[in-house]
């Protein structure tokens, strides 16, 4: 199977958007103003923090914000010095920061960042746990909603693979991100095995995927 | 509602490194644009970080909302249209208007046959 073919490519999956399940975005709106207009979205990884805080950035601009994003990650774990100098000279009371991997600063780096953006308008982090910033938004996952993000992306198809997804829910810890990866692999393993190749075509039946599933990528 | 099309010279989707990708931009929107940008551009899709690279564009700061432009790049080397299971590179050409972030886009393929190369199957101990 041809990699663009794949419905489980990343592009297709960073096009899946949150589901606010439980809520509304007016409501998350009025809640930030609510606590200050300093927040965080707490969760696990793959649970969709990223995309929330995606999400919400064009709510912010139409109230006449001007997003500023900020991204750490275990690749780039901080700020360098002259950055967050330069950052903070510029701005103001109509700027929002989204600041994504938060969690990835220490203690006191994290005192020195609240510090530099206190003349921001607002700021929202991403963190993995709860305690740096009143929780604005717990991002939480379930099978059922890894079930829902594959019916979105395989569309009828997905009845192939309901008996799997709640066995890679499981098997990464909840992680959606990670068991979305693992359905990539295996839809390229089973559509190569069936020597099948540019339209997608369906898993087979529960006992061969299980074979399919132990398997990594194939190249 | 707003309407964008890009029209491909004779309808060619298959060309060779070197060879001009020709044709047509046409756009009827709501409002004025800011702007309206051809771009010549490959993107990987797969299991991995997605890539874009915008090899050539053709920027327009003053145009009507409604109009067309006829566009022409020449394709460089490399690198070619490629697919594999975990990566594939894919060829097109897109109109996209500022602000309202719309876009269209027509797809080709380039390579030495003007066909998709297939990478094989790798096989691990």
């Amino acid at each position: 199977m041809r990699a663009r073919d794949n419905p489980f490519r990343s592009d297709r999956i960073l096009s899946l958007r949150y589901r606010l399940q439980g809520g509304s975005w007016e409501g998350l709106l009025g809640r930030f103003e609510e606590l200050g207009r300093r927040a965080a979205i707490v969760g696990p990884q793959g649970s969709g923090k990223t995309t929330l805080l995606e999400d919400l950035a064009p709510h912010f601009r139409r109230g006449g914000y001007r997003v500023r994003d900020l991204r750490l990650d275990t690749e780039t774990p901080r700020f360098h010095e002259s950055f967050l100098d330069d950052f903070s000279r510029t701005l103001g009371s109509r700027d929002l920061i989204l600041f994504d991997g938060a969690e990835q600063l220490g203690r006191r780096a994290w005192f020195r960042f609240l510090r530099r953006s206190r003349t921001a308008g607002g700021l929202i982090a991403t963190l993995h746990r709860p305690g740096r910033l009143p929780t604005l938004w717990a991002t939480r996952t379930s099978p059922e909603l890894l079930e829902r993000l594959v019916e979105q992306i395989l569309g009828d198809r997905a009845r192939d693979v309901r008996f799997l997804t709640s066995r890679l829910y499981e098997k990464h810890g909840g992680n959606l991100r990670e068991a979305l990866r693992e359905l990539y692999d295996v839809y390229a393993a089973v559509n190569e095995e069936s020597g099948r190749s540019g339209d997608v075509s369906p898993l087979p039946a529960a006992p061969r995927e299980q074979g399919a599933m132990a398997r990594g990528p194939c190249c | 509602m707003s309407r964008l099309a890009l029209e491909l010279a004779d309808g060619k989707t298959k060309y060779r490194p070197g060879e001009a990708v020709e044709g047509v931009a046409f756009w009827e929107l709501d409002e004025q644009p800011r702007s309206v940008e051809v771009r010549l551009f490959w993107r990987t899709q797969g299991k991995g970080t997605v890539d874009v690279e915008v090899v050539q564009s053709l920027p327009e700061g003053s145009r009507g909302p409604r109009d067309r432009r006829p566009f022409r790049f020449v394709l460089p080397p490399g690198p070619y249209s490629v697919s594999g299971t975990l990566v594939s590179i894919v060829w097109g050409v897109e109109l996209v208007t500022e602000p309202s972030g719309e876009s269209a886009s027509a797809e080709i393929t380039v390579s030495p046959t003007g066909e998709e190369i297939r990478l094989g199957k790798v096989i691990g101990r």
